[in-house]
């Protein structure tokens, strides 16, 4: 898989077993306040950083 | 107050970037961010005549940096735009007392300068906010969300840009005594004052994998230099004091990182000005010696169990955690009083916890918030530390953008835990300078003057109808009051 593809985070998203089977779960990771943070990390461009230029400072 | 350090100050250097621009101009977008800046404030009057940036701690006067070469082919570059160097610099004096300017094109705020710890946590975060809301008011002008702005040191291609604490000590203690006893100790603050990074920047040496504790190791280059743009010390020499030369220096660390966690910044700079206050009082009877600091401050920043030896000078080797615990220790013994009590509470619970169970760090050190957050992230996707998605994540973290920023997502879903002693003064800080201090003159003189403002900088004032306010002395809380007694007519 090209890790670079923006469109590689909703697939992830769409095959993970948590959100779909009714086996055990940790408990901290169904937490909602971890599933809205899982879900702003799965929006950052994956190129972001690459993108990310600055000039040297002090 | 502190008897050895007075007054305490942290600079912040932001990085910038307009996500909707093939090419974005940092120039020219930290000019505008600072345009769009509403507080009442003193514009394009900073005093740069009294800067003393060539001067060095240990004695003698530099002609040339090698920053002033960088700096002039930018020059040259920038002069090709339509601006003034003047207008591209857009410093404001804030009615808080701090400086708001853009500096080598990072939009930095400079907080005023405190006495008490708590004020200038609470300062730091209202320039955030600040700076925060110059980019909200930016991106209105853009018609979208395009603007954003990252409080971090790196760009990950070898670009750093610094976030620098200062701490006003006397100046009757050689420059030497103070390095000798401090180096140690700044090398290994990093255990809870680095922002952690993915990944490295460091060019020689074995290629490193993973989260390191800190931001600004692999820019450090040798144990003393005035340069902060090359060759970084652990110690500037930049013998700049703001204040009367023949009563104070100013300790100007370059090597620290921004913290999004401000319980790391009062941890950072409460032992910092706790580490001065002992070696102040000649309380540290014979410093750690070690063998290579310069190689120890990547090494200490690879090992988040801060627990790898690094070497003596006599053959001993001693850990980190070791090294921190000495000058706790010290501390314990010789500082006493209620100005001493978070710090040394919460140094000793922040040891103890990397000591035995580094995972406790993780709702109030910045790395290991990150170890945290980044492990259960790579779990579930699948993906390893070198995945270029993670610095992405790292860099994110640091965005300042309350919706976007995933340091902000971690406050809003209670993951980390505000910090309670600043609360209540951050919204303050943002209109009214730190108590106490001669920054409360300078904010005075921008809310009430600020059109008879010829001229203004750290140390004082010049007004456009001859009248002058001399800050260098104006130090101590007695020294204010009487300050403040002498303007009170004035300033009514």
């Amino acid at each position: 898989m090209n890790m670079s593809d923006p469109l590689r985070r909703e697939e992830k998203k769409d095959t993970a077993p948590d959100r779909q089977d009714s086996g055990p779960k940790s408990p901290d990771v169904s937490r909602p306040g971890r599933d809205n943070i899982l879900k702003r990390m799965k929006r950052v461009d994956p190129k972001q950083s690459e993108k990310y230029k600055q000039r040297t400072g002090e | 107050m502190s008897d050895i350090v007075p007054l305490i100050g942290l600079e912040t250097e932001y990085g910038i970037i307009r996500e909707d621009l093939e090419k974005s101009d940092p120039v020219e977008e930290s000019m505008l961010l600072l345009k769009a800046c509403q507080l009442p404030s003193v514009f394009g009057a900073w005093a740069y005549f009294r800067e003393r940036t060539h001067d060095d701690m240990r004695g003698f006067h530099v002609d040339r940096l090698a920053q002033d070469e960088e700096e002039d082919e930018f020059c040259a570059e920038d002069r090709k735009r339509p601006y003034s160097y003047l207008e591209m610099k857009s410093d404001r004096v804030l009615v808080n007392g701090a400086r708001f300017y853009n500096d080598h094109t990072h939009p930095e705020y400079s907080a005023p300068e405190c006495r008490d710890l708590f004020q200038l946590v609470a300062h730091d975060l209202a320039g955030e906010k600040i700076v925060a809301e110059c980019a909200r008011l930016r991106n209105m002008e853009i018609g979208k969300n395009a603007l954003q702005v990252f409080k971090n040191n790196t760009d990950y291609s070898g670009h750093s840009y610094g976030t620098h604490d200062n701490y006003m000590i006397p100046r009757k203690f050689p420059f030497d005594y103070w390095v000798s006893h401090l180096v140690p100790f700044l090398i290994t603050r990093q255990l809870y004052a680095g922002a952690g990074k993915v990944g490295s920047e460091y060019k020689k040496g074995e290629p490193f994998k993973g989260l390191q504790l800190a931001q600004r190791s692999d820019f450090i280059e040798t144990v003393l230099s005035i340069e902060t743009m090359t060759q970084r010390p652990i110690i500037n020499t930049r013998d700049e004091p703001h204040a009367v030369p023949g009563r104070y220096r100013r300790l100007h660390l370059i090597l620290g990182d921004a913290n999004m966690s401000p319980y790391a910044t009062a941890l950072k700079v409460g032992t910092t000005r706790a580490v001065l206050t002992l070696i102040g009082r000649e309380k540290i009877a014979s410093p750690i010696e070690l063998a290579d600091p310069v190689s120890d401050i990547r090494n200490v920043s690879r090992d988040k169990t801060g627990k790898r030896p690094l070497k003596r000078t006599d053959g001993t080797a001693i850990s980190p955690l070791e090294i921190q615990e000495f000058y706790l220790e010290q501390a314990n013994k010789y500082l006493e009083g209620e100005e001493w009590r978070w710090t040394l509470h919460e140094w000793e619970r922040t040891l103890n916890d990397l000591r035995h169970d580094r995972e406790r760090l993780a709702d109030r050190i910045d790395w290991a918030i990150k170890e945290k957050l980044f492990t259960r992230f790579m779990q579930e996707e699948n993906i390893e530390w070198d995945d270029p998605l993670m610095q992405s994540l790292d860099l994110e973290y640091h965005n300042i953008d309350p919706e976007r920023g995933l340091y902000y997502g971690l406050r809003q879903e209670g993951e980390v835990a505000a910090f309670a002693p600043v609360e209540e003064q951050v919204e303050k800080a943002i209109s009214c300078p730190p108590d106490g201090t001669r920054a409360a003159l300078r904010g005075r003189a921008v809310e009430k003057e600020k059109d008879n403002i010829k001229n203004i900088h750290w140390t004082g004032i010049e007004f456009k109808n001859g009248d002058t306010l001399d800050l260098t002395d104006v130090i101590t809380t007695e020294e204010v009051e009487q300050a403040l007694n002498s303007l009170k007519e004035q300033y009514a």
